[in-house]
């Protein structure tokens, strides 16, 4: 498996690709009667706007000649200032509207996103920096709010500008309106330019921050273990490294996206400059010299949007270096999920069965090989073995986490490819090696494993393994509120906590991975009287390197890096004098 | 004041810069101002005039110079502005740079209790969203603030110089517009700072749940986690809509304000004219450059928009920025450059969290080079208590000494320097093996990786691994086993050759066999080295100098294998049931 790490760019494999805004206007269709309702406005309130001139127009040239036409100039004021009002009314209406478009969609896009993220399996998490999908899921949605509240909407209304402007130049002298235009092809041509280096370069800012911030998670993740190892200044510097390239790639793609502005503004002051020189000299005073006037004016109203539209694609490539990454991730595929037409798992009695199962994380190196083994409903399966052999892949592939590569994983006899995840992986308890306490009260992480739990399950389950005296001596019991970092929890009680979250949802089939390791001999053999009441009936895998733990259970099997070597109970094993034997004895004392 | 001093004082190195775009932006301002002016000219001269023809006819190379003066002017002006933009993007980069420099180093340092208290979402919401707001508030409101002013100031003048009364009735719509920028700032201030919260909320949440994604799978909780995240979501969409309609409750008002100009302009503009207090000429002049004056009063709302959000973030940086850790060298430090000899010594030492004691009067000694165990019930405060020998905490009462010195009369780096500290709770770093093993050595070289992974007897898995010691791990070393990763942590911690090596039930998750070859290695290391062990197992004790066990805080037991088992206490309980 190929994975990223913090100071590697993540390479995008697509080229820039239209698709990218188009299926952001497959958000923006959800609600297109509001965008049409608020281009409607818009178009209002620029008429309205239009009108101001004439007012002004009007009053200059007939109520300002005499004292006998004051009333028509107040009255000239009250209308100017009318228009004014409606049209701002109108534009706030259409920013209220637009600003609810806008942030209705960055939500859409972010719930997808999301969507999508819960269900990719642990190789994507596995296989990149933590921060990297934080990054995306939060700070590159965020980039893209703009061009979905502003920039869309201005993006049509300046478009529709300037067919009106061009149509109207055209009317009135076809020749300067063609001088208007002859910029137009070095204006594209410029900004082709331009737009090609711009959208690389905020590539890059967008990779250069997704390192920053990778980085920083993993500081702030690991801080503990960078103090202790001194390595503040080290960390430093590779911040600092990790800070600059963000600070250059930035510099670069401004550089680009700060050009654009002052072209347009040059090209538009250039065609004004020809359109007075063609009109005045070329034309030889043939033409009329309001046609002058008004086409000097309509070049002005022509380069406006023109100049808006160049800076308003700053906006786009700058959310399309965005867009592209969230799709990106939209489109990671799901690698385990559910096939079409999976139904639900029935209620599982406990029988699991291995049939020739091979399995690789990586292709070409079999972690396992033909391997095949049954157990009975309710049987208590301890797997012991040297670390690496494989034992935890067995237990992950029986709640399905990974796909396997050959054979067949079943349980009651259902092929468990063939069920849905969720109808599954809800009957199986699994505590995991790394037990993660999430930021909440006590209570709360305890009825993860079962949201419908009753408080005096949730007590009943911390008696079983021996931390209700624990949590009722904290001055809020099980409102205690804990975090992440599982803040004064040593690592003991949290895989205890994380064992009574197991025990309230009441699995068929119980894997607990390293479930105990940190926890004390003399609690585990506490812990040990509960399980084994709780063990009853149920189909269990256990595994563990302290023989006490294990020796009680039905069947012991002994993983190496062969396969499953050997197979029987503890009297059975020892008495074979292998593998296990030499194990046991190791520790004894 | 107080946050304009702060980005002050984190512009060093592009203050100057800073200053020049400031005063590129002024002269931007004052072209604009001035390019209606050319076009002017030509209407007048060559258009309107009465001679124009003949003016066209006798001077066309003049016109040939204005349209080229014209071009020239705008391309200076590009330039200018091109330049000036470009300089504020540094200046802005630059400070940024600086602030996240300081943020970073500071949350690097800071102790235990800050991270008690920090979501690790709050904090990257702070060095990544609010610093962005930082950034702006330097490559735009400042920039933009001035441009307003420089606009204003110049037509004011302008005006004024033409007629004072006429500009008098332009600029009595100010205090208006002052008034309801004043009232909006109040209102809007609390809104960004509900903002911020909501994200830096919503980015906790998405941290916590990626971070725990192995749980989530294994209780099949994906429905449940997007239901609680759409939730936050949603509060941070509403909060972002909430903060949007506060301005657009005020944009009107300030909008209609800053329009009226025109209304005003032509009123009193017109009446003027009508009693002969001004030209038609001075009207156009008027009417031509009003923009300058509404432009800035319109933009004012904006400005104050931001400042407002930029307030909201800088507050939350400002936090960390001066947060000053707790745990730092005294200024009297006792400088000891040499290798450390190895004793440690615990003076009744105690040590709360809150309001829990975990240590109470805890004294024991440790003679350099010897191995002692620690054991003792889950929550005991076996943790605590080596955490207090690098100084990860500092105790509460007694003294902890170290070759004879109290802890914190040492320099921190020397002291952690000395110490090798393999945690309970792996945390490797997303980078290859061997990067993971020379974390607190960097510059060794690739023979000591290679022999403190044999050590740890993770050579040969890790040359099994696809790319050998280049393979790069997961964050918090996922795709290795819990037994795997803990011997990496182990090579680690021997990699930097301490004087003190401290194991937290680093053995925990490793087979038995694989134990003993660490033990027999940990026995022969070629440097001498006083270990300290936490362990469950009776296998590591056996051989110890000396065990200690913790109950409740308190040492319960002390002394050898030997001794605690004729003592019949836990130990002795522990050592029967794994018989």
């Amino acid at each position: 498996m190929a994975r990223n790490k913090f100071d590697v760019d993540e390479q995008l494999e697509t080229p820039f690709d239209i698709r990218h805004l188009k299926r952001s206007l497959v958000y923006a269709a959800k609600y297109k009667k509001r965008i049409a309702l608020s281009l409607t406005l818009s178009a209002i309130g620029v008429i309205i706007g239009l009108m101001s001139p004439l007012i002004v127009q009007n009053a200059i040239d007939n109520y300002m000649g005499s004292t006998d036409t004051i009333p028509q100039l107040l009255l000239s004021g009250l209308a100017l200032f009318t228009c004014i009002c409606v049209s701002v009314i109108f534009a706030k209406i259409r920013a209220k509207m637009m600003t609810r478009v806008g942030q209705d969609i960055v939500y859409d896009i972010r719930k997808d996103l999301f969507e999508h993220m819960q269900r990719l399996s642990f190789e994507y998490y596995d296989s990149r920096p933590h921060g990297k999908i934080l990054t995306r899921i939060i700070n590159y949605i965020n980039s893209i709010s703009d061009l979905m509240t502003n920039g869309l909407i201005n993006f049509i209304l300046e478009i529709f500008n300037l067919i009106f402007i061009t149509i109207f130049m055209f009317f009135v002298n076809w020749q300067l309106a063609l001088v208007t235009m002859a910029g137009l092809p070095i204006f594209a041509v410029v900004m082709l330019v331009i737009k090609n280096h711009q959208r690389k370069a905020w590539q890059q800012v967008s990779n250069k921050s997704s390192n920053m911030n990778a980085y920083l998670h993993e500081s702030i993740v690991g801080v503990k273990i960078s103090q202790i190892f001194t390595r503040e200044e080290e960390n430093a510097e590779i911040n600092d490294k990790l800070a600059k390239a963000y600070k250059k790639a930035w510099m670069r793609a401004v550089s680009f996206s700060n050009m654009v502005w002052p072209t347009t503004d040059i090209i538009s002051i250039v065609v004004r400059a020809a359109i007075f020189g063609v009109g005045l000299i070329g034309f030889g005073g043939a033409i009329s010299l309001g046609t002058i006037l008004a086409m000097t004016d309509y070049s002005a109203r022509f380069w406006q949007p023109l100049m808006n539209l160049s800076n308003l694609m700053n906006t786009f490539i700058n959310a399309v270096a965005y867009l592209e990454r969230i799709f990106e991730m939209m489109d990671e595929p799901v690698t385990v999920d559910d096939i079409d037409g999976a139904t639900e798992m029935p209620e599982i009695k406990g029988d699991v069965h291995f049939e020739n199962v091979t399995f690789a994380y990586e292709e070409g190196i079999n972690i396992l090989e033909d391997l095949s083994f049954d157990v009975k409903a309710g049987e208590s399966i301890a797997l012991v073995g040297p670390t690496g052999a494989g034992k935890t892949t067995i237990v992950n592939l029986i709640s399905r986490f990974y796909n396997i590569n050959g054979g067949a994983v079943k349980i009651d006899e259902t092929d468990i490819s063939k069920v849905t995840l969720k109808s599954l992986r809800s009957q199986m308890g699994i505590m995991l090696q790394d037990s993660f306490i999430f930021s909440g009260t006590i209570r709360d992480n305890i009825k993860y494993g079962n949201l419908d739990a009753t408080d005096e399950q949730v007590r009943a389950a911390c008696k079983i393994v021996g931390i209700d005296d624990y949590i009722m001596s904290q001055k809020d019991g099980y409102d205690t509120v804990v975090n992440e970092r599982g803040a004064g929890l040593s690592q003991g009680q949290k895989q205890l906590i994380a064992f009574a979250r197991t025990i309230v949802s009441d699995p068929k089939i119980l894997v607990l991975d390293e479930a105990t390791s940190s926890i004390d001999a003399k609690t585990e053999r506490y812990l040990q009287n509960g399980l084994n009441h709780l063990l009853k009936g149920r189909t269990s895998f256990i595994i563990a390197h302290r023989l006490s733990t294990i020796r009680n259970c039905d069947k012991i099997m002994y993983v190496s890096n062969k396969g499953i070597t050997e197979a029987g109970t503890h009297d059975e094993l020892m008495a074979k004098q292998g593998d296990y034997f030499k194990l046991y004895t190791a520790q004894s004392v | 004041m107080f946050l304009f001093r702060w980005l002050w004082k984190n512009m060093q190195g592009c203050r100057a810069i800073y200053i020049v775009a400031l005063f590129m932006t002024v002269i931007c301002q004052s072209m604009y101002i001035i390019t209606p002016y050319f076009t002017q000219q030509i209407t007048d001269t060559f258009i309107i005039n009465e001679n124009a023809t003949q003016n066209l006819q006798e001077h066309s190379d003049l016109l040939i110079q204005m349209l080229i003066a014209m071009v020239g002017f705008t391309l200076i002006r590009g330039i200018i502005q091109y330049s000036g933009n470009l300089m504020y993007e540094h200046s802005s980069q630059k400070l940024i740079y600086n602030v996240r420099k300081v943020l970073f180093d500071n949350i690097e340092k800071q102790d235990a209790q800050f991270y008690n208290f920090y979501r690790t979402g709050d904090i990257m919401t702070r060095v990544s969203g609010d610093i962005e707001m930082v950034r702006h508030s330097i490559a735009w409101i400042i920039k933009t603030m001035l441009e307003c002013v420089v606009l204003f100031t110049v037509s004011l003048v302008f005006f004024f110089s033409i007629d004072w009364l006429m500009a008098l009735c332009l600029i009595s719509l100010t205090p208006v517009i002052m008034f309801i920028t004043w009232l909006f700032r109040r209102k809007v201030g609390p809104m960004y700072v509900n903002l911020r919260e909501k994200l830096s909320t919503m980015n906790t949440a998405a941290e916590e749940n990626i971070s725990g994604n192995r749980v989530i799978k294994a209780f099949a909780r994906e429905d449940y986690e997007i239901e609680r995240f759409d939730v936050h979501s949603k509060d941070y969409s509403t909060a972002n809509k909430n903060a949007a309609f506060m301005w657009l409750k005020f944009f009107p008002y300030l909008e209609i304000t800053a329009q009226a100009l025109s209304v005003v302009m032509l009123v009193c503009g017109g009446l003027f004219i009508i009693s002969g207090r001004i030209t038609f000429g001075e009207y156009t002049a008027f009417a031509g450059l009003i923009w300058t004056l509404s432009n800035p009063m319109r933009t004012l709302g904006n400005i104050v928009n931001d400042l407002q959000r930029f307030t909201a973030s800088a507050n939350k940086i400002i936090e960390i920025y001066y947060g000053s850790p707790r745990i730092l060298d005294r200024s009297d430090a006792v400088d000891r450059p040499e290798r450390f000899k190895g004793s440690v010594e615990f003076d009744h030492v105690s040590f709360s969290y809150g309001d829990t004691k975990v240590l109470d009067d805890v004294s024991f000694t440790i003679d350099p080079g010897q191995t002692v165990v620690i054991m003792g019930e889950t929550g005991s405060g076996k943790t605590t208590l080596i955490d207090l020998i690098p100084r990860i905490y500092d105790v509460e009462s007694g003294e902890v000494r170290v070759d004879g010195i109290n802890v914190v009369n040492l320099k921190l780096e020397q002291l952690r320097g000395n110490i090798g500290v393999a945690t309970q709770d792996v945390l490797l770093y997303s980078d290859t093996i061997d990067g993971n093993i020379s974390f607190g050595n960097t510059s060794m070289p690739e023979e000591d990786v290679y022999k403190v992974a044999r050590a740890a007897d993770a050579d040969g898995f890790i040359r099994r691994l696809s790319d050998g010691y280049d393979t790069i791990v997961g964050e918090r070393g996922v795709g290795l086993s819990g037994g795997q990763k803990q011997r990496i942590s182990l090579a680690r911690a021997l990699a930097v050759k301490p004087a003190i090596l401290i194991l937290d039930d680093t053995t925990s998750a490793v087979d038995l066999e694989t134990e003993k070859h660490i033990q027999d290695a940990l026995n022969s290391l070629d440097f001498p080295c006083t270990k300290i062990i936490i362990a469950q197992r009776i296998s590591t004790s056996r051989n110890a100098d000396k065990i200690i066990v913790l109950k409740n805080g308190k040492i319960a037991e002390q002394g050898t294998h030997d001794e605690l088992i004729h003592q019949g206490g836990y130990y002795s309980e522990v050592y029967e049931l794994q018989k």
